[in-house]
């Protein structure tokens, strides 16, 4: 690389005060070349957000710097005074953050947005400023500059917006983009079009990019130099070739070893076996099968003229055996949280079938309902909000077990005690309440909740998607040995497609309320059929530098095919016409 | 918008006719007879109640009766005072001037007032400024209007003889406007403080700064119109409000508004006076607030173009 | 206050204990707000101890005398003692603030409970009647209660507390939506709950922290509305010693004798500054996210 310009030495970034007194970052240095890209990775607390808004004198107001120095162009940032580094900022030094929802002001339209920091910074007339800003718009792939100049960030979408957030970073040709999780809130196929456009912009304007991320796929796609943090505190750095084939910290290699991998069970039909003689699938009957679910929302307004709402489900089938894992895989809308939901009846669809082992769901009464709850439990995504915060643990282990006489009194605490151990926990944690937990083992204790009474079907909605990796793999082994000395069924809800691949025996993969395909994981996902599954798969980042894969093309959805789905081989369902795309 | 603003007509309207249901149930739900607790002030035999009864409608089932008022309503006319036997409608809209007049002027300074005091302790959030302002918005708050008033009153009419005690005048309007204005901007202050640390707390305005945009232009443009969304939104409540404290202080400042009309309407047991009252102060309250509401589509384009 | 609508999300699990005082006094408003409320209680429990006089007695002293060392606040136009009246006053501030904000909670809980578990219909129709008649403005409200009722301090109280039910369905109903839109109550559902089993042990637990703090800040809106409705002659009659009430037979006496009008008002003020600071306290201690700004 060509001699550096930006030079981070002794940072130190504190909260709070007095007892409260916390280092986020301590003693961080790096440099950053021009051209390169250099990403920051870390779980969460590990300081990588704070150190890079600390360079911008954009830190949150509880956070102070200590120490440290930050030199760009013959100029220590740290010490600058607010005036020239405000100059600075928005022109040679831009950022992007995370929530491209919320980082757009609501109430000015995207063209003033655009407009205002060239005015600023470059003395544009507004006439300049706009003709630049239509530009970028072009440039993003937003098109239509016009209209789009005109419009309100809630006209579009999250990934137009972090379109228009790109187009304002690099309007002014920065020298240094700082790119905080830039593409983490949004969906797998639009995140490889917002990285391939970051590629792009980045070999026009020659822009340094720190990207900072806890995904080491993004990382192993994106840069060219990694800092790895952990707690604050510099672990290792290193070229990125370097850090995933000779990582030389012991953090580090666990990092990379917690990455579920795309590939990693290519050659095996079974997820990965974590007991010595796990539980075989039963193909005899299935413990759950909907058929013709179909679920609309809204759309019916006090004025009659509205619109025609969403149509979540559409003509949805499943069937899940006793022992087997079915991935329902999809992006954010396609309808797979709520199939979920729909088949515990968690919510009404509005026509189709639902058995859970032999039982026909849709056609109990209430009493007859709670019963049949005992079959079939469910894990929730957000470990933080899925338990009630004002019972204990134990209260709440308890609970499904009480509600359906299983247990009560010694036997209830005794099975209680069981459950905790089963999951990993220990027994006084019991009395305590979710909030002294972490996010993992408010995993477990949601996990003991739904193991209680004994379920034969565990529906688990994204279970691991708000957890860091090193936890995510914890949980999923969890998962999977439960399964596998136990015999349940999962219908795993995940957007993560290594982590499906590692889970499940069969996949559907969702899109816009239709299954599009389906079949046995192996089958499914080594020779996908659909534009739709092979999108989705090549969209996932590769967590090996080695293998980087090309610019994708923009999809379509509109014109795909979406079914019926018809047999082309055993168990492997394609949307009609997908054969002929 | 068109949409949106049709439906909030429909809620109006909806709430208007609760008002005339509810108006027409108050005087059924008085214990005992209406009639006669109306009329206990004066000499009447049992023949002029029984008359009065017959006019009042009230020896009909209940749904003619609210036939009769819907009817009578739609020609405008609310029935005729006990006291003075005028026509209802005409006595509050003689009175409804002054009640007005007050109002907004009380508005204006809350709003003057209380919205940058607001405003400015949220900026400042966490330093003396912001607890200063706050200690005095939490005293304003805390203090009774027709306190506050009698306050005003007697420092500024009685020691220093700067304003008139009473009275319908320009001069008279200063000082119930001054108290209402100031225990609303007490109010609003508070509201306003909390609404804005809201936006500031938002990633726009982070974004905001790390655009490198001079801080009046990340205050005024970004903060101040993303923060006037909430803010107008609430005015609506706060007009309600206002015009709740307007009839304790009309009283305290005699100013002859609807206000002190109704309370003497309760003291007389005038009760086709306050049926009109009730209607007519709900019917304001809800014109303003679909007026605020339509102001505040105005200002947020995700209801402008929604 | 719409101030107070904002849904308390009560600081994860903090179980009512001993620790909920200690870290009340430890907010600034919070142990204002206490040692005020504390002192107010105790005023009216032993305001037989404390008051020199009888409140009522007439010429317990001379007409209208300033403030004195035997008359500390002075005494009123019929001779009777204003610090005595003014101790005798906290019972009834007291009696209102418990009675009002007891009617307009527990109705304003049930009523914003139902709907807000209801759903549907149930839920359609309770709010839109409680839309409309909080738009009436609570003042209408109360005026059209005391037509109904008559005048008198009771009725005064009883037409506050239904006032404000409108504004205790709201808060409570988008607690409980909030609540119930949260992945813990349908979590619940999913173990099998029953109506009983999730309203109470689930949703309740986490919408009262919240209705602890309105019902808090709801004290001084009672008290400021009782006083107000017994200065305009509506509440508390001759000769009880009511603050309101108190100043409103001040006001033509007010350049004759301001102590008439300034303690009364003082009292009021110091005592709904007291609920209002115990209720940010409260809220404070209830919701760290707050602490925060």
């Amino acid at each position: 690389m060509s001699k550096s310009l930006l030079e981070v030495r002794d940072l130190d970034v504190v909260f709070g005060a007095g007892r409260h007194r916390q280092h986020a970052v301590e003693g961080l240095s790096y440099t950053l070349g021009k051209g390169e890209t250099l990403a920051i990775v870390g779980e969460s607390g590990s300081g990588k957000s704070v150190s890079s808004l600390a360079l911008l004198g954009l830190l949150p107001r509880a956070a102070r710097i200590e120490r440290g120095t930050a030199h760009f162009d013959g100029e220590d940032l740290l010490a600058l005074p607010e005036e020239p580094l405000r100059r600075l900022r928005g022109d040679r030094l831009t950022m992007i953050f995370q929530e491209p929802m919320t980082s757009l002001n609501p109430v000015l339209t995207i063209g003033r947005q655009l407009t205002e920091g060239l005015v600023e910074h470059r003395g544009m007339s507004e006439a300049a400023a706009e003709a630049r800003a239509g530009e970028m718009i072009e440039l993003v792939g937003l098109g239509d500059p016009a209209r789009r100049l005109a419009q309100y960030p809630h006209e579009l979408s999250g990934g137009m917006r972090q379109r228009v957030m790109i187009a304002m970073a690099m309007a002014s040709e920065p020298d240094i983009l700082i790119a905080d999780e830039p593409t983490t809130a949004l969906d797998v196929t639009v995140q490889a079009q917002i990285l391939d456009l970051m590629r792009d912009l980045k070999a026009r304007f020659k822009t340094s990019i720190i990207l900072i991320t806890h995904d080491m796929g993004v990382v192993a796609e994106m840069a060219d130099r990694v800092v790895v943090m952990h707690r604050g505190r510099k672990v290792e750095e290193g070229s990125v070739g370097e850090i995933f084939a000779r990582p030389r910290q012991a953090y580090t290699r666990d990092l990379l070893a917690a990455v579920p991998r795309l590939g990693a069970y290519a050659g095996t039909a079974a997820p990965r076996t974590v007991v010595d003689s796990p539980a075989e699938v039963d193909r005899r009957a299935p413990v759950l099968r909907a058929r013709g679910l179909r679920k609309r929302f809204g759309g019916r307004s006090w004025f009659g003229r509205g619109d025609a709402g969403v149509l979540a489900l559409d003509d949805v089938a499943l069937e899940l055996h006793p022992g087997e894992t079915l991935a329902l895989v999809g992006e954010s809308g396609s309808g797979k949280s709520t199939a979920g939901r729909a088949v515990l009846r968690l919510l009404d669809v509005d026509a189709g079938e639902i058995e859970v082992d032999g039982i026909a769901i849709r056609e109990l009464g209430r009493a007859g309902l709670r019963r049949a709850r005992r079959q079939m439990q469910m894990i929730f995504q957000d470990p933080f909000a899925s338990l009630n915060p004002r019972l204990t643990v134990g209260a709440l282990v308890a609970e499904p077990m009480l509600i359906h006489g299983i247990a009560r009194g010694r036997e209830l605490a005794d099975r209680i005690e069981g459950l905790f151990h089963r999951v990993g926990l220990e027994s006084d944690h019991i009395r305590r309440y979710p909030h002294e937990f972490s996010g993992g083992q408010r995993q477990r204790v949601a996990i003991a909740r739904a193991l209680g009474v004994g379920p034969k079907v565990i529906v688990a909605d994204e279970p691991t998607s708000a957890l860091d990796v090193s936890v995510q793999a914890q949980v999923l082994e969890l998962l999977l040995e439960l399964q596998q000395s136990l015999g349940l069924a999962y219908l795993f809800i995940s957007h993560d497609m290594a982590v499906v691949e590692e889970m499940s025996h069969r996949v559907a993969v969702m899109q816009q309320g239709r299954i599009v395909e389906t079949g046995p994981r192996p089958v499914v996902l080594n020779d996908p059929r659909h534009v739709y599954t092979r999108a989705l798969l090549a969209a996932v980042p590769i967590a090996d530098p080695t293998r980087r894969r090309g610019v994708l093309p923009r999809l379509d959805t509109a014109a795909m095919p979406r079914g019926p789905l018809t047999e082309i081989a055993p168990g492997h369902l394609v949307a009609a016409g997908a054969e002929a795309a | 918008m068109l949409r949106y603003i049709a439906q909030r007509l429909a809620a109006a309207a909806v709430t208007i006719w609760v008002a005339t249901v509810a108006v027409t149930l108050l005087i059924h739900a008085v214990p005992g007879d209406p009639v006669r607790i109306m009329y206990a002030k004066f000499q009447s035999t049992p023949e002029q109640l029984e008359a009065v009864r017959t006019s009042l409608g009230l020896d009909q089932p209940i749904h003619v009766q609210y036939a009769m008022y819907l009817g009578r309503l739609v020609e405008g006319d609310l029935g005729r005072t006990i006291v003075g036997d005028q026509p209802v409608l005409d006595v509050l809209l003689a009175r409804f001037p002054a009640t007005l007049t007050l109002a907004v002027a009380s508005l204006a300074i809350a709003i003057l007032v209380g919205m940058p005091l607001g405003f400015l302790a949220a900026y400042k959030r966490g330093t003396w400024v912001d607890i200063g302002a706050m200690l005095v918005a939490i005293v304003g708050v805390s203090m009774p209007h027709f306190w506050l008033g009698l306050l005003l009153l007697f420092f500024f009419a009685l020691q220093l003889g700067w304003l008139p005690v009473a009275g319908s005048g320009i001069a008279n309007l200063v000082l119930p406007a001054l108290t209402l204005g100031l225990a609303n901007a007490a109010v609003l202050a508070r509201l306003t403080r909390s609404a804005m640390i809201d936006i500031f707390d938002q990633d726009f305005v982070r974004t905001a700064q790390a655009k490198g945009l001079p801080k009046t232009v990340v205050l005024y443009r970004h903060a101040l119109r993303a923060g006037l969304v909430p803010i107008v939104s609430m005015l609506g409540l706060q007009f309600a409000y206002l015009m709740g404290g307007a009839i304790v202080v009309e009283n305290v400042f005699a100013w002859n508004g609807v206000g002190r009309l109704a309370i003497e309407a309760v003291f007389a047991r005038d009760y086709p006076l306050i049926q009109g009252f009730i209607l007519f102060f709900a019917s304001i309250v809800v014109i303003v607030s679909v007026i605020i509401d339509v102001l505040y589509a105005f200002l947020d384009p995700r209801i402008r173009y929604g | 206050m719409a101030s107070a609508a904002e849904p308390v999300h009560a600081a994860a699990g903090t179980p009512a204990s001993r620790s909920f005082l200690g870290a009340l006094l430890r907010t600034p408003s919070g142990a204002v707000g206490l040692v005020v409320v504390a002192v107010l209680v105790l005023a009216a429990v032993l305001a037989g101890v404390i008051a020199p006089y009888d409140p009522l007695r007439m010429a317990a002293g001379p007409r209208l005398a300033p403030p004195s060392w035997a008359h500390w606040f002075g005494t009123d136009d019929f001779g009777r003692d204003v610090f005595s009246r003014i101790v005798y006053g906290a019972r009834l501030t007291l009696q209102i603030g418990v009675i009002a904000v007891g009617i307009s909670l527990t109705s304003g809980l049930l009523l914003g409970l139902v709907a807000g578990y209801a759903s549907g219909w149930t839920e359609r129709v309770l709010m839109r009647l409680v839309d409309v008649l909080f738009s009436f403005t609570e003042i209408v409200i109360a005026l059209a209660c005391l037509a109904i009722l008559g005048i008198g301090l009771t009725n005064a109280m009883i037409a506050i507390g239904i006032a404000s039910i409108p504004f205790y369905a709201r808060i409570t109903h988008s607690v409980v939506l909030v609540e119930r839109n949260k992945p813990y109550f349908e979590a619940a559902v999913a173990g099998g709950a029953g109506h009983l089993r999730l309203i109470f042990r689930h949703l309740l637990p986490n919408v009262v922290p919240t209705l602890i703090v309105v019902g808090t800040l709801g004290v001084s809106t009672a008290v400021l509305a009782a006083a107000g409705l017994s200065f305009l002659g509506l509440g508390a009659q001759p000769p009880q010693p009511e603050w309101g009430f108190m100043l409103s037979s001040s006001r033509d006496l007010i350049s004759r004798a301001p102590w008439m009008m300034i303690f009364p008002g003082v009292a009021i003020a110091i005592t709904v500054l007291g609920f209002n600071l115990l209720g940010d306290g409260v809220r404070e201690v209830l919701d760290p996210r707050q602490r925060q700004r």
